[in-house]
């Protein structure tokens, strides 16, 4: 813009400015002020801008409308919030909305508030539907409080569906039990055995934590191990290596003596970690005896043995020695 | 040479295996209205490693768990009845949650009420302000300890002693 121009524009501006508010109010018809209306924190007005929000670029500001959601949760009146969550059908929706119903249920403030979102769960007819609300489910006490819900998510049509509940059952039993709960690490397993779906299957086995495994699921671990699926196979011989004390002994002779009959190297490796979990040190003659079993295997076990007889005796660590044995070999 | 360079790559491939415990990162929240009357030490100097959060009524605030997540409680109870100023060390009434990464959070000397009981939950009340176990005068004992040791960074620049709190206010971070 050429510079006389910037000029007379700036000049407009500054009589603007300087213009008494009656002549202004002269060349403009007088607007009614706009009434100020008083707003209360609503489901209908959180949703508006949650459904706003979940299209924002910053993760950091859906995260923080997702956490405003579930804080306010409590205080919302639960007739609307209810039927806002059963209205819905857009899965991100929906799911936000389930995790406020989850929130009310974890909070006290509605205990049986999550029984909507469990039926739901197993009920509605849209497979992302399902996931949506199995996820909002996540980190939550939802095992203890739905029944078989968990066993019959794996039994659901959609795979999706099915591996958002192992995952729930995975993360549930890492971070709200820290797998010291054993009801939890039960209906884990319990759910692992009534899936129909090897790769679910293995995925929840592997991933958990059975310090406090009942005996009851133990022998149902125990009886994974002759899984047609190699992987369902590995995941439970992992997955045995953690179980209590009670347990270790018939433990450690089901995987010693199924690795004499074991033809998949991966499951072979897996049965060789859990022996040395459930024995530490005190595994390594029954190592030294398989060790001729399988030549192929020889390198295997003879890195766990100095890993066991470094007299480290935490699992964590031996696992980390593990690995860097493995490194610099 | 070639030895070291391996057991260079080693190291540094060892530190990026990712650790086996779970990491988590979870705020506390006043368990209830009150003020914070000693943190890492005592008046006297003694080392005590834990927050203490009194709002002096005894048997009238709902005691919350304060931990904004939810998490499997686990409520003992050594001591029945309404105590305000003290019931002999190791009575204490208590809720705790152990993590998988050894750390534990705990809360001391409430007085039993019917909320007292096992559960899990996100802020749930586990009992009332009260002076059960090792205790002068109603308060709470906020601890998370790792192998007989109280942690102490998980307050520190969240709450001082004297700090007016409620239950929307933050007083710490658990990792």
């Amino acid at each position: 813009m050429p510079r006389f121009l910037q000029g007379l524009r700036a000049l407009g501006g500054l009589a603007l400015m300087l213009a008494p508010p009656a002549a202004l109010a002269q060349s403009t018809p007088p607007a009614a002020k706009p009434a100020l209306e008083g707003e209360s924190c609503s489901v209908r007005g959180l949703m508006d801008q949650l459904r706003q929000g979940l299209g924002s670029s910053s993760k950091a500001y859906r995260e923080y409308l997702n956490a405003v959601l579930r804080e306010a949760a409590v205080s919302l009146p639960s007739g609307e919030l209810h039927a806002a969550f059963d209205r819905e059908t857009d899965p991100a929706m929906v799911e936000q909305l389930a995790a406020a119903l989850v929130a009310r249920s974890e909070r006290e403030a509605e205990k049986d508030a999550i029984q909507a979102v469990a039926r739901r769960a197993l009920e509605d007819r849209d497979p992302s539907v399902r996931a949506a609300t199995v996820r909002a489910m996540r980190r939550t006490g939802a095992l203890e409080k739905t029944g078989d819900m968990y066993e019959r998510l794996m039994r659901d049509g959609s795979p999706e569906v099915r591996m958002e509940a192992a995952q729930n059952l995975i993360e549930d039993n890492q971070y709200v039990y820290s797998g010291h709960h054993g009801p939890a690490t039960d209906t884990a397993v319990n759910a692992a055995v009534a899936s129909t779906d090897p790769k679910v299957t293995a995925k929840l086995l592997e991933s958990l934590d059975t310090r406090k495994l009942g005996p009851e699921a133990g022998q149902k671990l125990l009886g994974m191990l002759g899984h047609e699926s190699a992987d369902v196979r590995r995941s439970a011989a992992l997955a045995l290596g953690g179980v209590p004390a009670a347990q270790m002994a018939p433990a450690r002779e089901a995987l010693v003596g199924m690795y004499r009959g074991e033809r998949d190297a991966g499951v072979r490796k897996a049965l060789v970690q859990g022996i040395a979990e459930l024995g530490f040190a005190d595994a390594v003659p029954e190592l030294r005896k398989l060790r001729s079993v399988d030549p192929s295997m020889a390198p295997e076990i003879d890195a766990w043995i100095r890993v066991l007889q470094s007299g480290v005796q935490e699992w964590g660590l031996l696992l980390r020695e593990k690995q860097r044995l493995q490194q610099v070999r | 040479m070639r030895f070291m360079k391996k057991t260079a790559l080693a190291a540094i491939l060892a530190l990026a295996v990712p650790s086996v415990a779970a990491a988590y990162s979870y705020t506390v929240k006043s368990p209830f209205p009150g003020t914070v009357t000693a943190t890492t030490y005592y008046s006297s100097g003694t080392f005590h490693g834990a927050l203490d959060i009194s709002s002096g009524r005894c048997n009238y605030w709902g005691v919350e768990t304060g931990v904004m997540a939810s998490l499997s409680w686990n409520v003992t109870i050594r001591t029945s009845g309404v105590y305000c100023n003290g019931t002999g060390s190791g009575t204490q009434n208590e809720a705790k949650h152990a993590f998988a990464n050894g750390k534990t959070f705990r809360l001391w000397h409430f007085i039993k009420t019917s909320d007292s009981f096992d559960r899990t939950c996100n802020r749930c009340q586990v009992g009332n302000e009260g002076g059960t176990g090792n205790a002068t005068g109603p308060h709470v004992h906020a601890q998370y300890d790792q192998s007989g040791s109280n942690l102490t960074g998980w307050y520190s620049g969240y709450t001082t002693k004297g700090e007016a709190v409620d239950r929307s206010e933050t007083i710490g971070v658990l990792e």
